[in-house]
């Protein structure tokens, strides 16, 4: 069987971090990382899913039809990127989908959800590390109208359910101009041509689901940041993210990948580490609140330059 | 979509709609399957003719809900040049072309309480789907079509079976589609034109001129195809007084960064508009995805990684 990749997209680029419009085509043109916390990851979803559904899914009506289109396109992603963890045998409709990974077999009629346990977009989003976003295109502007998502980085799909792209990011502290560029650039995203990008934030705690709703389960942490904890404590959260356009519902799909490595595991990386304290030396202060580092800035700060 | 976003379908019939209107049935080939289509969506053909291979788009007129096939029609241009003239002389039942998935940039608004599409020509096609998808939800709406004549008015016998309460407009009888047909029209009516860009800026300014809010309005304008052969040209930066030539092999962007000029960049794919610089002379070829239609037109910017100049030269704000 095909080895499960190690894999961290180190975001930062330059000795400073400004919000931009960083999206890129993406290449090859597959949105789903198979890696080495697969198993891990994927019973963590489910669990969160079995004990949290309220939180981890919602589709508004009408919603359906673009599910299975997010269905047809990431099966067959996986099985034609990763032919040896899965397949998919199909009759016209009649599908059958091996996941040999959990050794599971589904077989359903494909555009009838009374043949699957759960919404297409829930099913499919449970063979997969990526949270799984439905953003739906109407009257030129995109509505987030379903999705799948375990591991939030300090939002909730239950508050941003049905909101518009704006809405959705009113809390980034970002200048409007870029939003707007941002919203057009995603109107205008064509089928065939995926992009992609990697946004960050830390976090205190390793834990992927942050989820405003289990707030009190993880946001005191952040004051609790010494120099003896720091570097196993703090985590640098990256999201790798897809956008592509789903042609028959016209919608987009956003997926999230998210990836935690503690302080002290990237600073084994010297580039690494050097890029990130400055990085977090230069970050507006109210950039630096909007990804929840201010408690414990200083510290990480520190731990770096004693790594040095 | 599957991994390659250029498919090769068959072209499994051609059907003759009018003496200058040609319809061909498209088919997958190497899968039994099609990405899906939403109403007013298109497709680039890439056809090769006398070894050119001529980027095209062209709407597709079959019901959106029919899966693996796709219709396009194509009217043969008056002076008998280019793509179209390739796809009546050259394109066979039988033979593979490739094409795009689908894209659509001319959906059918969600909001819409009632929908009315003005025609001119060939300009019918993209209505073909949308009345389709309109008529399968029982969604309310309106045809208005201008053509030559009656046996130069593609699609006419579908139309008129389908869509019996559709109003024709034959130049060669003395009928002339104006825009009064948008009188009266009640609150939350959206209009939708597509035909000659001159039909497409009389009846956008009349239906703006007649208190019809700028969302309501739709026109369908393809995005410029790559052209063939991309030519060298020079830039001067105002500012600093210098020229640089930007080669035919080389983005304006790569000329710039290779002379030490210093651009911001991120996706060198005309999507993210981090490399947009003014432009002070001179008229561009625009061939991002990024500027609106009106901010193309305005000519006052280039995004550096995929646009050129029009002409010999531009003269860049740096
Ligand atoms: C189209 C689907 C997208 C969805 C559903 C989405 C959703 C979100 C959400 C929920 C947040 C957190 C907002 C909060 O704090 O409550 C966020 C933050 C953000 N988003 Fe998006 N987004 C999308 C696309 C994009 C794109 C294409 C870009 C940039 C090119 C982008 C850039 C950002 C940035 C910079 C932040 C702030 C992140 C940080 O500083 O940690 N988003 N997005
Ligand atoms: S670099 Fe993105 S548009 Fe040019």
């Amino acid at each position: 069987m095909m080895a499960l990749q190690q894999r961290f997209p180190f975001p930062l680029e330059e000795n400073s971090y400004f919000y931009s419009n960083n999206l890129k085509p993406l290449q090859p043109p597959c949105c789903i990382q198979l890696t080495t916390e697969y198993f891990h990851e994927v019973a963590e979803k489910r669990r969160l899913l079995a004990n949290h559904p309220e939180r981890c899914f919602h589709a508004l009506p009408g919603t359906l039809a673009a599910q299975w289109e997010v269905v047809d396109e990431i099966v067959h992603q996986l099985v034609d990127t990763y032919p040896d963890c899965f397949t998919l045998e199909n009759r016209g409709d009649e599908w059958t989908f091996r996941n040999l990974l959990l050794n599971e077999t589904e077989q359903f009629t494909f555009g009838d959800s009374s043949t699957l346990p759960v919404q297409p977009l829930d099913w499919i989003g449970r063979h997969v590390q990526e949270d799984l976003l439905l953003m739906v295109q109407r009257d030129d502007d995109l509505h987030l109208e379903a999705g799948q998502l375990c591991f939030p980085s300090a939002w909730s799909l239950t508050f941003d359910l049905g909101m518009a792209f704006h809405e959705i990011h009113r809390p980034v502290p970002w200048n409007h101009e870029l939003a707007e560029k941002i919203r057009r650039f995603l109107l205008r995203v064509e089928a065939g041509k995926p992009w992609t990008r990697v946004n960050w934030a830390m976090h205190v705690g390793r834990r992927l689901d942050l989820s405003p709703e289990a707030f009190h389960e993880w946001g005191p942490a952040r004051y609790q940041v010494s120099s003896e904890n720091v570097a196993d404590e703090v985590q640098f959260r990256v999201e790798e993210q897809c956008v592509l356009r789903l042609p028959g519902s016209n919608a987009l799909l956003f997926s999230i990948h998210t990836y935690l490595k503690s302080v002290g595991e990237l600073s084994q990386n010297p580039d690494w580490a050097q890029k990130l304290h400055s990085v977090l030396v230069t970050l507006p202060e109210q950039v630096a609140a909007y990804k929840g580092l201010t408690a414990y800035r200083a510290q990480v700060i520190e731990y770096l330059e004693r790594c040095q | 979509m599957r991994h390659d976003a250029i498919l090769t379908v068959r072209v499994a019939q051609i059907h003759q709609e009018t003496p200058v209107v040609k319809r061909f049935t498209l088919v997958p080939v190497g899968t039994d399957r099609l990405p899906p289509f939403s109403a007013g969506a298109h497709i680039t053909t890439y056809a090769a003719f006398d070894g050119r291979v001529l980027e095209r788009n062209y709407s597709l007129c079959n019901h959106p809900g029919t899966r693996n096939v796709y219709e396009i029609a194509i009217r043969r241009s008056d002076n008998g040049q280019g793509g179209s003239a390739g796809w009546h002389h050259h394109i066979r039942v039988g033979d593979t072309v490739h094409i795009s998935p689908p894209k659509n940039h001319f959906p059918l608004s969600q909001r819409a309480r009632h929908h009315v599409f003005l025609a001119a020509g060939i300009g019918i096609t993209p209505f073909l789907s949308m009345m389709a998808e309109l008529r399968a939800r029982n969604g309310l709406f309106e045809l208005h079509y201008a053509a030559p004549s009656r046996s130069y008015c593609a699609f006419r016998e579908v139309i008129e079976t389908s869509y019996p309460e559709s109003r024709f407009y034959f130049s060669e009888e003395g009928m002339r589609l104006s825009p009064n047909v948008l009188c009266g029209a009640k609150v939350g009516t959206h209009v939708y034109i597509c035909g000659p860009s001159s039909f497409i800026e009389a009846f956008s300014q009349q239906a703006e001129a007649m208190g019809f809010p700028k969302s309501n309005i739709h026109a369908e304008r393809f995005t410029a195809p790559t052209p063939e052969n991309p030519r060298p040209f020079r830039v001067t930066l105002r500012k600093s007084g210098r020229d640089v030539e930007v080669a035919a092999h080389e983005t304006l962007l790569a000329a710039l960064l290779r002379a030490g000029v210093r651009v911001r960049y991120a996706c060198r794919a005309g999507g993210c508009g981090t490399c947009e610089l003014g432009v002070v002379e001179g008229e561009v070829e625009h061939r991002d995805v990024y500027l609106t239609d009106e901010e193309k037109a305005a000519n006052t910017s280039i995004i550096a990684c995929v646009s050129r100049a029009a002409g010999d030269r531009l003269v860049l704000d740096l």
